[in-house]
């Protein structure tokens, strides 16, 4: 089994279409880990339907009950995040979900015992058969909910627990560089960084190049939308080449890309230039997996 | 309007790269052209509002995001393990008398500390990101930065909201992260209007969708932002409809603005442009409008 991550840093970079492009050129038998479950959209880009879905719960949040509540406010005074109230009478105190970390350090403090948990469903979990053939593992999250890293985790152990000796798998990572993010790229075998060359793209994927060398990944580099500002695809290429990135490919801004999308395939299957320098890209991508299946047969005394 | 914080308009998406920090920056561009205006990047994980203003001079200096991590001090460890059974966030690993703090996970919440009954936790302050001012003539910039290999985004999201507090303006608007987890839903909490920027692209409307349904479960004003508008065919504008959130502006796509915009310069020449964001500005504040009135 060996694992392939797609990752950005900025959003909008075209992780997911590259994820779905390699993913397609794999073949059937691969696995798409789609790990980005507050914006989901592998499922449109590989066409999908779903064969098993399964509930997700994040863990207890806490409510205050307010008939409970005498009102002391200890449980205010507890809370580090700022998350807890007075109500709108003045009479009680209550949780601002948005705020709340879900610590519990309020329930301690609380002498009336007017703070209860609440379970409730946080999103969803997905195995999807896709048109173009690999299988997705995917899901959404509630909007709203926090743990998105929880649910990466539980994404990336569904796609393991289907894969075989031989499977390939392709994460599909959010963008930034926070929690899900960790989660998404922990334990790969292999990084492919798409760079957006804009100076957004470039500053939030040197970011996110520093975070794979502190996790101690291999990378790649891919670059996209190249051809809008040249001096910007120069700079995208000198990051690349500090940071000791291989450039696996670049490819142009081209709305073709956008289309071929639309009609239900991946940019592999894009007719043309643009086309040419996404197979070239993932030709390239391949070529490092390959490698890295060697030296880790070779690691194991395989050969 | 509120005082202290000026009216508080937060730019969010679902989907990142549909142009969140290009309207934020541009709304902001606009504002600052009649009033006192204060733009906070919230994108703490890939804060890029700055590099629209590279020429914006720093205020002060920049200030590091605490947060109390405890600090193992064993001599009187029972070894009752209190505080890992109670840690939520997985940070603590207690064996026999021996108490290991996990920095990276700990959300500095205190129950462990409070609830050690030997006092064996003691909490010392961690750096988890920074918040940095900057300055341009009536525009100032409030900019939030996770630091690489940290988790706690919403600690720094909600330092350069308390910050922002401090600084006198008459409109704050905010550049949200992405998604719709914790560190979308900090960003967006306590704004009095979400504008949510859009394209016209199947992945956009899908994550446009979980984005309204955040912003209708809060309760928040809302507006939507066409950018790219031209780019694809997906139906933004009737998906608002069925949430009842109107469409609220129409950026046109075309090649020169992406090649301008992948440099991030200010498209402070495209009078058109400029148009528009004065125009989102009034539809987002009413408000605003009347100020602008008023001084005009």
């Amino acid at each position: 089994m060996m694992t392939i991550a797609v990752a950005s840093g900025k959003g909008g970079a075209g992780k997911t279409s590259f994820a779905a492009a390699l993913a397609a050129s794999i073949g059937p038998g691969s696995i798409v880990a789609d790990c980005d479950v507050d914006a989901a959209n592998g499922a449109i880009a590989l066409g999908g339907s779903i064969t098993r879905r399964e509930d997700y719960f994040a863990g207890p949040g806490y409510r205050i009950d307010a008939s409970a509540c005498t009102g002391c406010g200890a449980c205010a005074g507890a809370c580090r995040f700022e998350a807890i109230k007075p109500s709108a009478d003045g009479r009680s105190y209550r949780i601002v979900p948005e705020l709340c970390e879900r610590c519990g350090a309020c329930v301690d403090r609380c002498i009336a015992r007017a703070i209860g948990t609440f379970e409730k469903k946080a999103g969803e979990l997905f195995v999807s058969q896709t048109r173009i053939g690999p299988t997705l593992v995917h899901a959404e999250l509630e909007p709203g909910e926090d743990t998105s890293g929880k649910l990466v985790r539980k994404v990336r152990e569904g796609s393991t627990a289907l894969a075989g000796a031989d499977t390939a798998i392709v994460v599909d990572a959010p963008p930034g560089i926070g929690c899900p993010v960790i989660a998404s790229l922990s334990g790969c075998d292999l990084v492919v960084v798409v760079v957006e060359a804009s100076v957004s793209g470039i500053k939030d994927a040197e970011r996110l190049i520093e975070l794979l060398d502190s996790m101690k990944r291999p990378a790649v580099g891919v670059i996209n939308k190249a051809g809008l500002n040249a001096p910007m695809d120069t700079r995208a290429k000198a990051v690349l080449e500090r940071a000791g990135l291989p450039l696996a490919g670049e490819i142009p801004f081209d709305p073709a890309l956008r289309s071929v999308e639309e009609s239900g395939k991946t940019w592999k299957d894009v007719k043309g230039a643009a086309g040419d320098s996404v197979r070239k890209a993932l030709a390239s991508v391949k070529g490092a997996m390959a490698g890295i299946a060697r030296k880790s047969d070779h690691g194991q005394g395989k050969e | 309007m509120r005082a202290g914080r000026g009216a508080t308009i937060a730019v969010a998406s679902g989907k990142g790269g549909t142009g969140k920090t290009t309207v934020a920056a541009h709304l902001a561009l606009a504002s600052s052209l009649s009033r006192k205006t204060l733009l906070v990047d919230l994108d703490v994980e890939a804060p890029d509002s700055r590099g629209y203003f590279h020429e914006a001079e720093p205020v002060g200096e920049e200030e590091p995001v605490l947060v109390p991590i405890p600090r193992f001090e064993g001599e009187a460890c029972t070894g009752c393990r209190r505080c890992a059974q109670v840690c939520r966030f997985g940070a603590i690993m207690a064996i026999g008398r021996t108490v290991t703090v996990n920095d990276k996970l700990c959300k500095g919440c205190g129950r462990c500390v409070n609830l050690c009954p030997s006092t064996s936790l003691r909490e010392m302050m961690a750096e988890v990101g920074t918040v940095a001012r900057y300055r341009l003539e009536s525009l100032d910039l409030l900019e939030g930065r996770m630091a690489v290999g940290d988790i706690r985004s919403t600690a720094v999201i909600e330092a350069a909201k308390r910050h922002a507090v401090r600084i006198e303006t008459e409109v704050q608007i905010r550049d949200c992260p992405p998604g719709v987890s914790c560190p979308a839903t900090h960003a967006i909490e306590g704004a009095d209007f979400v504008i949510l920027v859009a394209e016209p692209t199947d992945f956009s409307r899908h994550d446009l969708e979980a984005a309204l349904k955040l912003v209708r479960d809060r309760g928040l004003e809302s507006g939507v932002v066409i950018n790219k508008d031209g780019f694809g065919s997906a139906d933004i504008a009737g998906l608002c409809g069925s949430y009842g959130v109107p469409v609220i502006g129409r950026l046109a796509f075309t090649r020169e603005r992406a090649s301008s915009g992948a440099a991030a310069r200010l498209w402070r020449d495209d009078a058109e442009f400029m148009r528009e964001m004065t125009a989102i500005l009034e539809a987002a504040m009413p408000a605003l409008a009347l100020c602008e009135g008023g001084s005009r």
